[in-house]
């Protein structure tokens, strides 16, 4: 997987491109775990370019939105393939969870 | 469509996700199965895999694991064995979905997935393996 990591006034925008899965998350944990050590409040991840996703891509979705709850942040998940955000619906995140269809809108919420 | 099956092994490594990935892409595209059916049984099958590997091995040394597919016209059947531990993910607890970002838990998350995409999960002990069948019909398109 790759993850483009950019910045657009005070939002982190991660772009994700590939398989989201146990082997690649540990990856995506690292990068937003150090954009949150150096004062990134406000993330979106766009998901335009990923393919696939399993639980363990979930957890760290999970992990991140908590971490930014508590230091007042917020984070917006944008441009899914549709059988990416049924998975978000079956776990029952997009009940917590903001999930957008175009980065634009992504920017303009979060 | 012509009845096509596959089978193959896959080592007891977290990096096998990628060969199963590729396998299932394989067989998907073969037989014109659509993005999203495939994706679900590679869903399905990685929560699977995955269980097995971080759980099935305590002692850790190098296993196989056998992955097989089959197709008909309205479904495909999966075929997972490990001579791992026992465990039978079909009565296995799972997460429920909570609507609270605190109380989310994300522990049985994987096998909730599995059974909310596939449409039938059955577990056997057979000596010393563990067997999972998944069904999952093919919507027609």
């Amino acid at each position: 997987m790759e993850i483009l990591e950019t910045k657009k006034d005070d939002i982190n925008i991660f772009k994700l491109n590939g398989r989201l899965d146990s082997n690649t998350s540990p990856a995506l944990e690292k990068k937003l775990m150090e954009a949150m050590e150096s004062g990134a409040r406000n993330v979106v991840i766009d998901f335009e370019n990923l393919d696939y996703i399993s639980s363990a891509g979930l957890r760290i979705i999970l992990k991140t939105t908590k971490d930014l709850k508590r230091t007042e942040g917020n984070i917006v998940l944008c441009a899914m393939q549709d059988y990416v955000k049924e998975v978000f619906e079956i776990a029952g995140f997009d009940s917590f969870l903001t999930i957008v269809p175009t980065v634009e809108n992504a920017l303009s919420k979060v | 469509m012509a009845r096509k099956n596959i089978s193959f092994k896959l080592k007891n490594n977290i990096s096998e996700l990628d060969k199963l990935g590729r396998k299932l892409n394989a067989f998907g595209e073969g037989i014109g199965l659509s993005k999203k059916c495939m994706f679900q049984i590679n869903l399905a099958l990685d929560e699977l895999f995955t269980n097995i590997v971080s759980y099935g091995f305590p002692d850790n040394g190098p296993q196989w694991i056998s992955v097989a597919l089959s197709h008909d016209n309205s479904k495909i059947r999966v075929r997972l064995e490990d001579t791992g531990v026992p465990f039978d993910p079909a009565n296995a607890q799972t997460s429920a979905t909570e609507t609270e970002i605190e109380a989310c838990k994300v522990g049985g998350l994987g096998l909730h997935l599995v059974k909310k995409i596939m449409d039938k999960i059955t577990y056997q002990r057979c000596g010393e393996k563990n067997i999972i069948t998944l069904i999952k019909h093919i919507p027609k398109s």
